[in-house]
């Protein structure tokens, strides 16, 4: 069978991969272990949160699909950060995992281009250095042109519970057993990494009155710009804590511990450790919180999130029952912690192309990142760049000003990561202009410039941007004084304004909610809310968004001047042989890049420049 | 700038190392691919040992033949990369006098290195990546300096002190910022986040931190360029003999004429470390007298370009409406009031704030000196702490400033997220002494702090 490209895996990562590369026209195979599989939540029960819900707004703005299966299947959502500033506002959202898993799989089920079999990628097939094709477990050989490695946590994978190893994949599904071998063969550089997740419950045995209710918040925004209104908050979470005797529990069995007994090897992440890390490494915490989440509305499992462990069975029982409302409560699944083969993701190119293989492409997990937001952003990007240079188009990279997308790609591959890499507002440096509300301003044009965005999208967006336009030249106007603008001045806690002020000096009042104002004080009519906050948000913060923009401005002519992809480093005189080696493992497409890679100093760059 | 010293990268460089004083040896030192090769063809151990086959870092006996003489000497070498510039090195320590280093250098020119430019080896040390700009500068400052301060300066240059003090700053931005962030990233933890009066507060101080740093620049730059005084009052109170008395020899022409002194006069003179450039200006009067005409104009140029003006009178006559005229145009500068020909009016009341001096005894010159070294002698500059004697690092210090006094200013009416945009500017100003400008330490900080679940 002939493909123009094979996708390997079903995860976030797999199913955006395989979406951006069939919509673009690309007739393509998804190769999965099982259907079953199909952006399964092996984790926590939610999409979003800090940094993940932008993620999540700009898959959607570049016309991912993440975005609208989360918004389709909600079962509460929630904006956190609010009251902060605009741009860490945080969507997230618990979801029906196995309603989530449906919708995606009757996606993909139904997308024309489109294949899928049940199936184990074994040896990638390749030719004068380039991709020619995929073998499977099952001896079976599909040509194509371009192949996206989207495997997650499947690699050689081994769960962990206490004394029991089993060769397993996430939530009992089998692993991928012969794809590392080919990978070694190709001259990859495989790393082991680690993860864990807690234990499930059956919500009936939980006492929920000693729980604090966590209830989702109201019209809210959605992760789509697509969808019309978010669903209602027909679920609650539920936060309690640990106790004195979690603990004493936990430290009587460390012996036991798999992580500390020397049983795994793997590097697992700091920001997501089990609760016996926790418990070691912040020996004075007394307690620590413990959150249920509902799973799903077809059964009663609930989520334990912050007691992730690898603790034996027993120990485990022992911690659950020892917080307080779940003392009687029955496990459905006992937690692990799982290791996995994942590649160096210094290997690959911003456009997550490997530099090994032209035409190979990997995403998600295997590229040590951790997160069903990160894999699905970086699927989606594999999948554009794999059919763009199937089309023979130029492949495109997000900037760091341009995407929290961006900074998560140009991390892996100026930085590579030594733990599993979880987004964070905080790594992007140009925070303030990469907003939730404003990911379609910056990325649906490039969406619509590489074939996923569609009409019916564009035409909103154009809509969207025309009526901001508009709203914009209203700023200068003014507002004439009244008893209304004071009385709204008042309860914004500014001072009144007896000869009325203008728009922009309204929105610039450090109390004041543009779309608030408008509706009391009826500013203008006929713009929707989106459109309103937004330029609200812009006026308010133009000090700080220019200031941003500066800085932008001062570090371009660095990004854009370019290095060739076969430049040797190594031939520049009075380059530091540590850097020069370090330049030529991470190959930078640009000074800029190479400028934040580590070990590479600013004297360095200066000789850099001289040369190029 | 760097293009043209490019070019030259590859050359063998020699150069006396020890400068033009005549000690009791000279150290002469060549950097560069060829350098073993030249050593080799002029310096013979007794054992026929070549230069090349030198254990590395260890001292040989040997005789460097030159066209001229046959001098006996020690050899060392030490091989790239493991050597000051990174390159090969070898250094010839010789009898002193610069008859026979210049001698060596000549012959090592003649057998293909040249001749090094000022602070080459250093350049060629950090091009090599063997030591930090910061450091590297500290170096040219040591090459440069011509008095024990500006010496000192440079080797806390060197030694990493400014580095130090920028990493510390830079260390309390990064354990801010990593109490800042984490709300943003972790808004769900029963963690204790830090509040905007707590912010506030720890920013005051890093900024008085390094405001009062910042002051010595004024040192830094008293120690690199030294410091301009200069000496006025009206005609015959003896601002030429003071000159003289500060310079200890006769430099000025001293006679009772009013106005022998028609330009000005100019000489330097070290007042414990500082380098002190005195100006003896004309006597400052309304006159006719074109020549002594343009020395007045030049005098009252000069008043607005010194450091500190001693203001000259005669303590053996009354003050007049001149050495008044003279104090409006001086009084809202730095300057020091003196009362000249103590010696022979020993039965006047002293006027409070003023020094008395004999400039023909020599009385009250030491005290003088001591008042002038005071103006100038910040702590940092007597006790040994940090000083900023190069404008890069001023810049980047101020640049840092700048950014945290916007977010004092600003974190009563804005979210922490905001203020945290000056912060992290703050940040990467001191990068530019640190060279850590990419923040990966902060999430390093939030996650050796916080205990975080999800």
């Amino acid at each position: 069978m002939k493909y123009d490209a094979i996708v390997v895996g079903g995860g976030h990562a797999g199913a955006e991969a395989c979406l951006a590369l069939a919509r673009t026209g690309n007739k393509t195979l998804l190769v999965t272990l099982t259907k079953e599989g199909i952006t399964f939540l092996a984790c926590n029960p939610s999409i979003g949160g800090t940094a993940k819900g932008h993620l999540v707004c700009e898959i959607d703005a570049l016309g991912g699909e993440m975005g609208k299966n989360a918004d389709a299947t909600t079962l509460q959502l929630r904006m956190l950060n609010l009251g902060k500033g605009p741009a860490v506002h945080s969507l997230r959202a618990q979801v029906d995992k196995n309603a989530y898993h449906r919708t995606m799989q009757h996606v993909l089920e139904n997308q024309e281009n489109l294949d899928i079999v049940e199936d184990e990628g074994a040896k990638i097939l390749t030719k004068d250095g380039a991709v020619c094709g995929l073998v499977t477990a099952s001896g079976k050989t599909f040509e194509c042109r371009a192949i996206v490695l989207a495997c997650g946590v499947y690699l050689n994978s081994r769960t962990i519970t206490g004394e029991i190893i089993k060769d397993s994949g996430p939530a009992g599904f089998s692993n991928s057993k012969n794809l590392t071998q080919s990978l070694i063969e190709l001259g990859f550089d495989i790393r082991r990494f680690k993860t864990g997740t807690p234990p499930r419950l059956d919500g009936d045995s939980i006492d929920y009155s000693k729980f604090e209710v966590q209830k989702g918040d109201k019209n809210i925004q959605t992760f789509s710009f697509l969808t019309k209104r978010a669903k209602p908050n027909i679920k609650v979470c539920y936060l309690g804590y640990t106790t004195a005797k979690t603990k004493q529990i936990i430290l009587d069995n460390l012996d036991k511990a798999p992580m500390y007994s020397g049983v795994i090897k793997g590097l697992g992440p700091r920001y997501c450790p089990s609760i016996e890390t926790k418990i070691v490494r912040f020996s004075d915490k007394e307690r620590h919180q413990v959150f249920l989440e509902p799973e799903t509305l077809d059964n009663n499992q609930i989520y334990v999130q912050g007691m992730s462990t690898s603790m034996p069975k027993d120990i485990q029982q022992q911690m659950i029952e020892s917080i307080v409302g779940l003392e009687k409560s029955k496990f459905v699944k006992y937690g692990y912690a799982i290791e996995y083969d994942c590649i160096n993701p210094l290997n690959l190119y911003p456009t997550l192309e490997t530099k090994l293989v032209k035409g190979l492409y990997c995403a998600g997990q295997i590229n040590g990142t951790s997160g069903y937001e990160e894999a699905g952003a970086q699927g989606l990007l594999a999948g554009i760049n794999a059919s763009l240079q199937l089309r023979g188009k130029e492949q495109i990279i997000l900037s760091r000003d341009s995407s929290y997308i961006g900074v998560l790609v140009d991390d892996l591959t100026t930085k590579g990561t030594n733990e599993p890499y979880r987004m964070m507002t905080s790594r992007a440096e140009y925070r303030l202009l990469l907003r939730q509300d404003n990911a379609d301003q910056r990325l649906t044009q490039i969406g619509r410039d590489v074939g996923l965005v569609d009409d019916e999208r564009y035409a909103k967006f154009c809509k969207k941007m025309k009526n901001i336009q508009k709203l914009k030249s209203k700023l200068s106007k003014t507002i004439p004084p009244s008893k209304q603008l004071d009385e709204y001045l008042a309860s914004a806690h500014e001072t009144p304004a007896p000869r009325g002020l203008t728009i922009d000096n309204l929105c610039k009042r450090a109390g004041t909610d543009l779309y608030q104002a408008n509706k009391v004080l009826h500013l203008f009519s006929g713009y929707s809310k989106a459109e309103i906050v937004e330029v609200g948000i812009e006026s308010k913060y133009e000090g700080y968004l220019s200031r941003q923009n500066q800085l932008i401005e001062r570090t371009k002519k660095l990004e854009e001047k370019r290095i060739p992809k076969d430049f040797d480093f190594t031939s520049i005189k009075g380059l530091r042989l540590e850097a020069a080696e370090k330049l030529n493992q991470i190959k930078p497409l640009s000074v800029g890049a190479a400028s934040r890679i580590s070990g590479v100093n600013p004297a360095d760059i200066t000789i850099l420049l001289m040369h190029l | 700038m760097y293009n043209k010293h490019m070019e030259n990268l590859t050359d063998t460089i020699v150069a006396i190392s020890t400068g033009s004083t005549s000690g009791a040896i000279s150290i002469v030192r060549m950097s560069g691919k060829n350098a073993l090769d030249i050593a080799d063809k002029i310096f013979f151990t007794s054992k026929n040992k070549k230069p090349s086959a030198f254990t590395p870092r260890m001292l040989e006996l040997g005789k460097i033949k030159t066209k001229n003489f046959s001098e006996q000497a020690l050899c060392v070498v030490f091989f790239a990369p493991n050597s000051y510039t990174g390159e090969n090195l070898v250094e010839f320590q010789c009898h002193g006098g610069l008859k026979v280093a210049n001698g060596i250098v000549e012959e090592c020119i003649d057998k293909g290195a040249r001749l090094a430019t000022n602070g080459e080896f250093t350049k060629r040390a950090f091009i090599n990546g063997k030591i930090s700009l910061a450091s590297a500068e500290g170096v040219m400052d040591i090459i440069n300096a011509e008095t024990d301060a500006q010496i000192r300066a440079g080797y806390d240059l060197l030694n990493g002190d400014l580095s130090k003090l920028a990493y510390s700053a830079q260390d309390e931005l990064t354990d801010l910022l990593s109490e800042i962030e984490v709300s943003f990233d972790y808004p769900e933890e029963q963690i204790e986040y830090i509040t905007k009066t707590k912010t506030k507060q720890r920013l005051i101080e890093l900024s008085n931190k390094i405001q009062s740093v910042l002051e010595t620049s004024k040192t830094g730059e008293i120690i690199q360029n030294g410091i301009s005084i200069l000496i006025v009052g009206k005609p015959n109170v003896g601002k030429s003999s003071l000159l003289n008395s500060l310079l200890a020899r006769e430099r000025a022409i001293v006679t009772d004429i009013p106005g022998t002194t028609r330009d000005t006069i100019e000489d330097s003179f070290v007042i414990n470390g500082i380098k002190a450039k005195i100006i003896d200006t004309a006597g400052i009067h309304s006159t006719t007298d074109m020549v002594e005409k343009l020395g007045v104009d030049k005098a009252k140029a000069l008043i607005n370009s010194a450091d500190i003006i001693l203001f000259v009178t005669d303590s053996s006559s009354t003050l007049t409406e001149e050495d008044n005229q003279i104090f409006e145009l001086i009084k809202s500068k730095e300057y020091i009031k003196i009362a000249n020909k103590s010696d022979i009016s020993k039965s006047l009341q002293k006027e409070p704030k003023t020094i008395y001096i004999s400039a023909k005894t020599g009385e009250g010159i030491e005290s003088l000196k001591k008042e002038i070294y005071s103006k100038f002698a910040s702590p940092s500059l007597t006790e040994g702490g940090v000083i900023i004697t190069n404008a890069r690092h001023k810049q980047a210090l101020e640049e840092s400033l700048k950014n945290i006094n916007n977010a004092i200013a600003d974190i009563d009416n804005q979210t922490l997220d905001l203020i945290s945009i000056d912060l992290k500017l703050a940040y990467s100003a001191l990068g530019e002494i640190t060279g850590n400008t990419t923040g990966e330490d902060i999430i390093d900080a939030i996650f050796s702090k916080f205990c975080l679940g999800k």
